[in-house]
């Protein structure tokens, strides 16, 4: 199915005359989704990835949206990665059956802060995994999170938009409890779509840094983006319904008019933050 | 204002102080553009129009033109350089003249045909070059007629206009630090705030100190 998927994709680049990087798109997906399918479970699975064991008084208790990607399963060995927080991750390890389950126990590299150990129990009646992750360093803030994860097949779609809830939220990291005065997110957030329409200087000018910043990051989301800036995870990981983070890279899958756009409000975000509320104009 | 008192007074030692801070200020701002590329700090958001013919040899010459106006301006103000030194007047005065009749006035109308916030805004900057150049060039003719009071009064307006260039950014610090308006919302506020009151103000001065 991936790769009829694939296939269509690339026949639609081509027949849209948009020779620019097919191959790079057609490669990184591969790296993805390519390995053959033989116990009918490889593919990916997106949830909240929770925190489960914490120190106390550890702040930034909120959830994280993860994909967790099985690539291949071969024997009693399991391969896959994840992808959160903007860290693309591999695992391997082991895995046994009972029943309608497999249970994985695999670990990452061990070369990153973040990495640790998954352990979980993928139901193949109800298509959900199940399970934990503990983080190798001990030191870390966040030390255990939970996780049950459902297959949810990444499609770009151009045309999915922000939601209207997130009107009126203060912007994450923003809020100053002495003054009460934060960013907040304006009803401009979600009055265009930077991926289906190429904005102009007078759509975006009037515009408060943090809905300049929302239009454009929505952009990354679309494609399936998984964001590193905290800012952008707090509320696509947990405003953003249709938002799946599936990879870390997606740089070369912009189209031009997103190109354009992320050039545009870019330039107006860098002139919000140094000049709105300084002495110039 | 620190037009009309003889004596140095603390109050006018302060707000010298305050005048010469601003025109550093400004000076800071300006300096940026030295660096000579199109998309420094304002021009970020003029990409539309730094292609035009002539806008960035206008922007530039506007902005160096006006930041040494500035100082050349206040100085004028002084009655113990017009009686002691009146050649040091009259050189300074030309200088300030020439910046703006020829360099800074008609630099500042054709960027304002461009400015942002529309048309509200680009009416206000138009309209301020005008006047900035009719004031001043009325002074000076006044000067060359020996008509000082007419010159006195003149060169008060010409001078609000010109100190315009550090209210308005006084009012947007202002605003913004206290109603955190729409970037462009406060910048058509400030286009009107920023000479409108200076004028009056001058007015005000020029009828108590040279029409009583």
């Amino acid at each position: 199915m991936k790769s009829l998927y694939l296939l269509i994709a690339t026949a639609l680049l081509q027949s849209c005359g948009n020779e620019k990087k097919p191959e790079t798109l057609v490669k990184s997906e591969n790296a993805h989704d390519a390995p053959p399918v033989k116990y009918g479970v490889e593919g990916s699975y997106t949830g909240d990835f929770k925190p489960k064991t914490y120190k106390p008084g550890t702040a930034d208790l909120e959830n994280n949206r993860i994909t967790i990607f099985i690539d291949s399963m071969n024997g009693e060995q399991a391969f896959g990665h994840s992808v959160v927080a903007g860290n693309e991750r591999s695992f391997s390890g082991r895995f046994t059956r009972q029943g309608n389950n497999f249970i994985v126990d695999a670990r990452e590299p061990g070369d990153d802060p973040y990495d640790g150990a998954f352990s979980f129990t993928l139901d193949t009646a109800t298509k959900t995994i199940t399970g934990t992750w503990t983080a190798n360093k001990k030191d870390l803030q966040i030390t255990e999170r939970s996780y049950v994860l459902r297959p949810r097949a990444f499609r770009y779609d151009p045309a999915l938009s922000l939601p209207e809830d997130i009107v009126g939220m203060s912007m994450p990291g923003t809020y100053n409890d002495d003054t009460g005065e934060g960013e907040m997110v304006t009803e401009d957030a979600i009055r265009f779509n930077a991926s289906t329409t190429l904005l102009r200087s007078s759509d975006v000018e009037n515009m408060y840094k943090a809905d300049l910043e929302l239009i454009r990051n929505a952009i990354y989301a679309r494609h399936g983006y998984s964001f590193k800036n905290k800012r952008m995870r707090r509320i696509f990981d947990n405003y953003v319904e249709w938002y799946l983070p599936f990879s870390t890279n997606i740089s070369s899958r912009l189209s031009e008019t997103e190109q354009k756009n992320i050039s545009l409000l870019k330039r107006y975000e860098a002139h919000a933050a140094k000049y709105y509320d300084a002495f110039g104009r | 204002m620190l037009l009309a008192q003889r004596r140095p007074s603390p109050a006018r030692l302060l707000l010298l102080a305050a005048y010469g801070f601003f025109c550093w200020l400004m000076w800071l701002i300006v300096a940026q553009y030295f660096e000579g590329r199109s998309d420094t700090a304002f021009l970020g958001i003029k990409q539309e129009y730094v292609r035009l013919p002539f806008y960035l040899p206008a922007f530039y010459i506007h902005v160096f033109a006006s930041v040494l106006a500035l100082p050349a301006g206040l100085s004028q103000f002084s009655s113990t350089l017009q009686r002691r030194f009146p050649a040091i007047h009259r050189f300074n005065g030309w200088l300030y003249v020439a910046s703006i009749l020829l360099l800074a006035a008609p630099s500042g109308f054709y960027i304002g045909l461009f400015a942002n916030g529309g048309l509200s805004s680009r009416i206000s900057f138009c309209l301020l070059a005008l006047l900035w150049f009719w004031f001043t060039l009325a002074a000076v003719r006044n000067a060359i007629q020996k008509r000082f009071s007419a010159h006195k009064a003149f060169m008060y307006r010409s001078f609000a206009l010109t100190l315009s260039a550090i209210t308005l950014r006084i009012w947007k610090y202002a605003l913004v630090a206290t109603l955190h308006p729409r970037p462009m919302d406060v910048y058509q506020v400030v286009a009107w705030l920023g000479w409108i009151p200076n004028l009056l103000i001058a007015e005000y001065l020029i009828f108590k100190r040279i029409r009583k």
